[in-house]
C-alpha cells in the first residue's frame, strides 16, 4: 500500500488567546495509506471529528502539517482547499446533510456535476453506485421522504460517486439503528475494497469498530493506540 | 469570476449549483413570496410616488402656465420690470403672422393689457382690462375653459364684456348688464366706454379671478388707438418640452428692443417652487430608497442565516466561495426581476389609472390648493414609460446590491462553522 495521507505533530486550539481556550487535538502523528480501512474511535469530546474535520479541510489546523497526496493542506487558500474536497475527497456526514429539494439522483449527481462530468456518465455512474448500495428504487425520491438509514446511504453514493481517493465519514451509523448500521459498514467496507477508495470514519460503537482493519483510539485529544 | 459560467461552459456543462439555485427559487414558496413581495411593493411605490410627484409639478406647470401666461411671451425689455405705454411692442400685427408660420410654433396670440376703472351704477372697482384675440387665445391659454356663465368673446365682438366671476361680484353685475369703464389710450387720452357683460369666467385664481376682464382686441384696438399694438405676444410651442430651444430661437428674430422668454425664464419663482418641492420629493423618495434597501438588507440577511448549515454543507463536499456566490446571487436576480417586473406592472398600473382618473382631493382641499396656485383639486398622476423604467431599474440594483453584503457574510465563514451553526 502507499503512503499517501500524513498527519505531523498537528493540534488545534479553540478559542485561542480567548477564556474558553481549550485544545481539541494535542500532538497528533499519523500516517495512512491508500486503499486502508480505519476507524478513529474514543469518547464524546475526544477529538474525533476535529481530526476528521482538519483532514477534510473544513477547519483550519493551530499547528503541524497535514501532507495529503504530497500538498501539504494547512498551506492551501480556501478555493485550492474546495477544489481538493471536490476532487479528492467524500465526505459522510453524521446527520446525512442531503441537500432538501434535491431529489437522491441529483444530491449523488451533484459533486459530480461539479468536477465537469457529462449528465450520460453521471446517470452510468449513478445507477451502478444506486445498485451497489441498493437504492436504485430510491433515486426520485426526496430526502424528506427516505428514513434515516435510507438517508445515509444516499450520504455514501454522493460520497463514492465522483471516486474520490478518500471517504471521510464522521459517526455515519450514530442514528442508525444496529442493523442498518451494520448494512452501512458492510457497504462501506465493499466500496472500500472494490474501488479502492481510502475509508476513515469515526465511531465508538464497538459493533462498528470490529468492522475497521486499523483502529486509531482518540483520548481527550491524544492519539492513544493505533493498531492493525 | 470563476462561479459564473462561461457561455461556452453552458452549452457543455451544467451547473448544480445555478440548478439548486433556482429550485430554491422554485420550491421555497414562502421565501420567494415574500422577497418578490417585497421587492414588488418597493417598486410600485417608488413608480407611484414619483408618478405623483411629477403629475403634481405638471398640473402646477398647466394651472399657472397654460391659464393665461403661456408658455412663451415676447415683451418689450423695459416693459418687464416698468410696464408702459411707452414700451410697446409695435408692428405686432406683421410680427404674429410671421411667427405663426414657424414650425416649432402651434399658436401666437397678442394682448394689449391696461389698467382701468370699471364702473356700474353703484359700484367702481380697478382692474385689468385686455384686449384679446378671442380665436388665437382660445389655443393659448385657457380663458375660454374657464367660461362660467354666458358665452365667450368671438372674433367679431364689439362692446362685449369677459369679466372674471370675482370682478363680476364686486361690481354686481351678471350677463347682460351694462359696465362703464375710464382708462389711457396709447396717446396718453382719456378713453370711456359702455360695455355689456357677455360672459363671466372663473379660472380658481381669487386674484385673476378678481383683477381681469377682456374685450376683443379689434374692438379695444378702436377704443384705445392701439391697433397693431401689443404689450405681449404669447406663443404655444409645438412641444413643450421644447420651450426654452423655440424660445431662444426667436429671440434671434426679434429686435433688440424686445425680448422672448420661455416659462422658466418669465416664472423665475414657480420654478424655484417645483425646484423645492422636488428636492422635498427626492428626499423623501431617498428615504424610501434607504427604507427599502434596509428591509431588503435584514430580510436577505435572515433568510440565508436560516441557510448557513446548507451552504456549509455544499462547500464541504467542494462547492466552492464563487460558486457558492453565484448560486446565491443567481437566485437574487431572479427574485428581484420577478419582484420588479410585478411592481412595474402594479405601479405602471396605478400610475396609468389615476392618470386617466385624477386623485380628487375633494373640496374641502379647495382653498389650499388654490394657494399653491391649483385651479382644481384633482390631480393627475404622470404616466411616463421612461421614468417607470427608471423606477425599475433603481429598485433592481437596490434589490440586488443590498444582497451582496449578506452573501458575502454568510460565504465567509468556514465549512465547519457553517455545518455547526445554530
Amino acid at each position: 500500500m502507499d503512503s499517501f495521507l500524513r498527519v505531523q505533530s498537528v493540534s488545534k486550539i479553540f478559542n485561542r488567546g480567548e477564556a474558553g481556550e481549550s485544545f481539541g487535538l494535542k500532538d497528533i502523528n499519523l500516517q495512512i495509506n491508500k486503499g486502508e480501512f480505519i476507524v478513529i474511535s474514543g469518547p464524546s469530546g475526544s477529538g474525533k471529528t476535529t481530526l476528521l474535520n482538519l483532514i477534510g479541510g473544513l477547519d483550519s489546523i493551530s499547528s503541524g502539517k497535514i501532507i495529503f497526496n504530497g500538498i501539504d493542506i494547512s498551506s492551501l487558500n480556501e478555493t485550492e482547499l474546495s477544489d481538493l474536497r471536490r476532487d479528492k475527497i467524500g465526505f459522510v456526514f453524521q446527520a446525512y446533510n442531503l441537500i432538501s429539494l434535491f431529489s437522491a439522483r441529483e444530491n449523488i449527481e451533484y459533486v459530480m456535476k461539479l468536477r465537469g462530468f457529462s449528465q450520460n456518465e453521471c446517470d452510468m455512474r449513478v445507477d451502478e453506485v444506486a445498485r451497489k448500495l441498493g437504492i436504485v428504487k430510491l433515486l426520485d425520491k426526496l430526502p424528506a421522504n427516505l428514513s434515516g438509514g435510507e438517508q445515509q446511504r444516499v450520504a455514501v453514493a454522493r460520497a463514492v460517486a465522483s471516486k474520490p481517493e478518500l471517504i471521510l465519514a464522521d459517526e455515519p451509523t450514530a442514528n442508525l439503528d444496529s442493523r442498518s448500521a451494520l448494512e452501512l459498514m458492510d457497504m462501506m467496507e465493499r466500496l472500500n475494497r472494490e474501488e479502492g477508495i481510502t475509508v476513515i470514519f469515526s465511531s465508538h460503537d464497538p459493533m462498528v469498530i470490529d468492522k475497521a482493519k486499523r483502529s486509531i483510539i482518540l483520548k481527550d485529544g491524544h492519539s492513544l493506540i493505533d493498531s492493525f | 469570476m470563476e462561479g459564473f459560467p462561461s457561455y461556452k461552459q453552458l452549452k457543455t456543462q451544467s451547473f448544480p449549483y445555478l440548478q439548486l439555485a433556482f429550485k430554491t427559487v422554485r420550491k421555497e414558496r414562502g421565501r420567494s413570496s415574500i422577497t418578490i413581495l417585497l421587492t414588488a411593493l418597493s417598486t410600485a411605490m417608488l413608480i407611484f410616488i414619483t408618478a405623483l410627484m411629477d403629475g403634481e409639478h405638471q398640473t402646477l406647470l398647466k394651472s399657472s402656465v397654460e391659464l393665461y401666461s403661456g408658455y412663451i411671451n415676447i415683451k418689450h425689455n423695459k416693459f418687464r420690470d416698468e410696464p408702459s405705454i411707452e414700451y410697446l411692442i409695435r408692428d405686432s400685427d406683421m410680427m404674429v403672422d410671421k411667427l405663426k408660420n414657424r414650425d416649432d410654433i402651434q399658436a401666437v396670440s397678442q394682448r394689449f393689457d391696461t389698467f382701468v376703472l370699471f364702473s356700474t351704477d353703484s359700484r367702481s372697482v380697478g382692474g385689468m382690462l385686455s384686449g384679446i384675440q378671442p380665436e388665437s387665445e382660445k389655443m393659448t391659454s385657457k380663458l375660454k375653459l374657464s367660461l362660467l356663465k354666458g358665452k365667450y368673446l368671438q372674433a367679431d365682438d364689439k362692446d362685449s364684456l369677459y369679466i372674471g366671476s370675482e370682478l363680476a361680484k364686486l361690481l354686481k353685475v351678471d350677463i347682460g348688464d351694462r359696465v362703464s369703464f375710464i382708462g389711457t389710450g396709447s396717446d396718453y387720452s382719456f378713453c370711456a366706454d359702455n360695455l355689456t357683460v357677455k360672459g363671466i369666467f372663473q379660472t380658481g385664481l381669487f386674484e385673476f379671478d378678481s383683477q381681469s376682464a377682456f374685450l376683443n382686441k379689434s374692438y379695444f384696438d378702436k377704443v384705445f388707438l392701439t391697433e397693431s399694438l401689443a404689450t405681449e405676444i404669447v406663443l404655444l410651442p409645438k412641444n413643450i418640452d421644447m420651450a426654452d430651444k423655440a424660445s431662444h430661437s426667436i429671440q434671434h428674430t426679434l429686435s433688440e428692443e424686445l425680448s422672448s422668454e420661455s416659462w422658466r425664464e418669465s416664472m423665475k419663482s414657480l420654478v424655484k417652487a417645483m425646484e423645492l418641492d422636488a428636492i422635498f420629493g427626492y428626499i423623501t423618495v431617498g428615504i424610501l430608497f434607504i427604507v427599502i434597501l434596509f428591509v431588503i438588507l435584514i430580510y436577505t440577511f435572515l433568510t440565508l442565516f436560516a441557510r448557513i448549515k446548507e451552504i456549509g454543507v455544499l462547500r464541504a463536499v467542494g462547492t466552492s466561495q464563487r460558486e457558492i456566490f453565484a448560486m446565491l446571487f443567481a437566485e437574487s436576480i431572479t427574485l428581484s426581476f420577478i419582484g420588479v417586473v410585478v411592481g412595474v406592472l402594479i405601479g405602471g398600473g396605478l400610475a396609468l389609472y389615476f392618470n386617466i382618473n385624477p386623485i380628487e382631493f375633494g373640496a374641502e382641499f379647495e382653498e389650499q390648493f388654490k394657494q399653491y396656485g391649483f385651479i382644481n383639486t384633482a390631480i393627475p398622476t404622470d404616466f411616463n414609460i421612461s421614468n417607470i423604467f427608471r423606477d425599475g431599474l433603481i429598485i433592481f440594483a437596490l434589490s440586488i446590491g443590498s444582497t451582496i453584503y449578506p452573501i458575502i457574510k454568510v460565504n465567509s465563514y468556514r465549512p465547519v462553522e457553517a455545518i455547526h451553526h445554530v
